[in-house]
């Protein structure tokens, strides 16, 4: 059999998918959080938790991220570095916002400094509720990502229900 | 020297600038004095020691009074000494700077000038503190008529570093505000001369979000729970300050039994805070094994957390007035199961910092702050503790269960990143010690009062030590269902001064274990610092870059 284009791009981009779903790596950037979501992302990546049991690896650079994650309302100054770093992750790249203030701004909604929540700025894939979720539940968010991503598909972000602002 | 002692030696030293001197609270003296005054006012209580420059509240008194009023708070133990300066709301408010007397002002007086409007004459860096760089000119939102559509963003002329990471005969390292190493955003600039800082500079304010004036908008029971979230961290020391604020104003007598409470949650954060600062500080220094270790550990204590208040990280345990929930007899148990457990670690973590040769490396003789540096700079928590530098508010000025059930004071005198280590690891021990002091001996009794929905007019200062250092809380009521003004300084503030002047003449590479080691926590402090740069007029070509290159190399 010869191998056509066709048939190399099939493969390398199944490959490239096999990688992708069994060691996702992930960049975290804050971009007005109260550091809570921050510590409990950190605390899943530590042995109790243990998130690299998935393959996930947390990274430095934007450069080598398939997965940015974000915490916080969106603060005026912050905004520029967010798209920057969103800019920089190559394609496929996915989007999780953590938090309730970054689904919806959370208790500081209306501060004359914040812009507002993460997907007024950035297209995101998964969001991920609690005022900070528990570890648990951004292993179960970040799961239900690598579950799309095995089936070549982008999430349908299913946006939690907001009630009415505060 | 007892508090009253120390409050008629204040006003003693400052009686021939006096307007009017009032005694607001038991532990207050207000002391009004003229504009003019200030600097010498100032200098007159540093030659005499007292206390030290904790924080600046300024203050909008609204347009029918036309007055702005700016509130310089000296602190010494649980005395508090303010001075008042009245200003007009009109025109130019001037006033001038005492920053070259107490360094850390220099923030302090920025956070002024920015968000009140009031010029202050002769501050080393007049430029936006925390701010973002698009905000327009002339508005300033801790003023009462502020309107957020005023606040729309601006094109401006943002200050950059020059292009190439040139400024002048220095190299420029960025750092941040997305870096590995930190998890929060911070934006830092180092001059370097090969691998030697020269210079250092920071810009904050990613994730200011505007706080203080949100308070004003909340009612007292909201703005608990906006408070907390200041920081993911040390959310009990906020919601704690706060409510031992307001309950103050309120002339609400708090059960015993809640403090007690309070303070058991307090003791915990600690735990919490401090063992997630060694894994940070550890990974820092490239010792992921000893982060991995802590974090493991500090698993017990958020176990902890959540059996007693239900939340792993905003315990939300304290409301005005108490505590929400009690510490049962199962709980007692858990804590002192615990305690067991991490007192065994920590001895061993004490061991570790202490005796591993290629961690010490890292630590031993780096950074080295002397007392005198730290009173300098105006260190707080930890990082003046481990320069021998005896502050700590639940020691000096006994809040909440803390006169019942007191804690040690632990120092070190030799100043470095290891002294951090050890007076943080034994402040835990001293913590495990106080927890179960409190399980064994909790006192029966309500866990809440009743707090009313209008809080009488007044001012008080709350403080309270964080993991930290001081927490320093103003609040002003005026009869209404929210306060009228909310100020706030957190502890991250005061080391950052200490942090960026040690680092010069350090390697680049010390930086992160130097900035580690003052556990620093952005989302509290947020706000802009320059220090220590030289005159960085001069722009040099690629050239006479070139040039000063092969003539520094050659004078080797």
């Amino acid at each position: 059999m010869i191998a056509t284009p066709n048939l190399i791009n099939k493969v390398v981009s199944g490959i490239t998918t096999w990688a992708r779903v069994n060691s996702p790596w992930i960049i975290h950037f804050n971009s007005g959080s109260c550091n809570g979501c921050d510590i409990e992302i950190l605390a899943t990546l530590t042995p109790y938790y243990d998130i690299e049991r998935f393959g996930i690896k947390l990274k430095g650079s934007p450069r080598h991220a398939d997965v940015l994650i974000c915490t916080g309302p969106v603060t005026r100054q912050a905004r520029s570095r967010l798209l920057r770093i969103y800019e920089q992750m190559p394609e496929p790249k996915f989007v999780v916002a953590v938090g309730s203030c970054g689904i919806s701004g959370g208790t500081f909604a209306g501060c004359y400094n914040i812009v507002g929540h993460i997907d007024e700025v950035l297209p995101v894939d998964a969001y991920i509720p609690g005022c900070p979720p528990r570890p648990e539940a951004i292993i179960d968010g970040v799961v239900k990502l690598l579950t799309h991503l095995k089936n070549g598909t982008r999430p349908e972000p299913i946006k939690p229900q907001l009630g009415e602002q505060a | 020297m007892n508090t009253e002692a120390r409050l008629q030696r204040a006003k003693e030293i400052l009686a021939p600038f006096a307007k009017e001197t009032l005694t607001p609270e038991a532990n207050r003296v207000d002391v009004v004095i003229d504009a003019a005054d200030l600097t010498k006012a100032t200098a007159a209580m540093k030659s005499a020691n007292w206390g030290y420059l904790s924080a600046i509240t300024g203050m909008d008194l609204g347009p029918d009074a036309g007055q702005l009023e700016a509130l310089y708070h000296f602190c010494d133990a649980a005395a508090v000494t303010s001075l008042r300066v009245r200003l007009p709301r009109e025109g130019q408010p001037e006033i001038d700077s005492v920053a070259d007397q107490v360094p850390v002002a220099s923030f302090y007086e920025r956070e002024l000038s920015e968000m009140l409007g009031v010029i202050v004459v002769g501050t080393p860096d007049p430029t936006h503190l925390f701010l973002p760089d698009d905000w327009p000119e002339g508005v300033f939102p801790n003023r009462r008529d502020f309107k957020i559509e005023d606040a729309a963003p601006v094109e401006r002329d943002i200050p950059k570093v020059p292009d190439q990471g040139r400024m002048g005969n220095k190299f420029i390292v960025p750092i941040g505000p997305q870096h590995p190493a930190l998890k929060e955003p911070g934006h830092f600039e180092f001059a370097v001369d090969g691998e030697i800082i020269t210079g250092a500079r920071m810009r904050l304010g990613y994730v200011h979000r505007g706080i203080e004036k949100a308070t004003e908008q909340r009612n007292w029971i909201q703005n608990l729970y906006l408070l907390e979230r200041i920081c993911g961290i040390c959310s009990h020391t906020h919601t704690s300050a706060y409510a031992q604020g307001a309950e103050k104003l309120a002339q609400v007598e708090v059960p015993m039994r809640a403090l007690a409470i309070r303070e058991l949650v307090a003791g915990l954060e600690r735990i919490h805070s401090h063992l997630l600062w060694l894994g940070v500080a550890a990974h820092e220094a490239g010792f992921d094994t000893l982060f991995m270790y802590s974090w493991r550990d500090r698993e017990t204590v958020m176990s902890l957390l959540e059996e007693l208040t239900g939340n792993r990280v905003n315990y939300s345990i304290s409301i005005l007035g108490g505590v929400k929930q009690d510490v049962g007899l199962e709980q007692s148990k858990s804590v002192r199961k615990a305690m067991d457990y991490l007192e065994e670690r920590i001895r061993y973590y004490l061991d570790v910092v202490t005796s591993d040769a290629m961690f010490l490396q890292r630590t031993r003789g780096i950074g080295t702050m002397s007392r005198d540096e730290a009173i300098l700079y105006g260190a707080l928590g930890p990082t003046a503790r481990a320069s021998g530098l005896e502050r700590d508010v639940r020691v000096d000025a006994p809040y909440g269960a803390y006169s019942k059930y007191p804690v040690s004071l632990i120092t070190d005198e030799r100043g470095d990143l290891e002294a951090k280590f050890v007076v943080r690891l034994k402040e835990l021990l001293v913590s495990c010690f106080t927890i179960r002091t409190i399980v064994d001996n909790l006192p029966a009794g309500e866990l809440a009062v009743r707090f009313p929905r209008k809080v009488p007019a007044g001012e008080t200062v709350s403080r309270v030590e964080a993991p930290r250092g001081e927490a320093f809380y103003f609040i002003k009521s005026e009869g209404g269902e929210s306060p009228t003004r909310l100020k706030i300084r957190t502890p991250s503030l005061c080391n950052w001064t200490s942090v960026l002047n040690k680092a010069v003449g350090h390697q680049l590479a010390d930086v992160p274990m130097m900035i580690a080691g003052m556990d620093p926590c952005f989302s509290c402090n947020d706000r802009m610092v320059t220090v220590r740069r030289k005159d960085d007029s001069q722009t040099m070509t690629w050239a006479q870059l070139r040039a000063y290159g092969i003539e520094k190399y050659k004078s080797r």
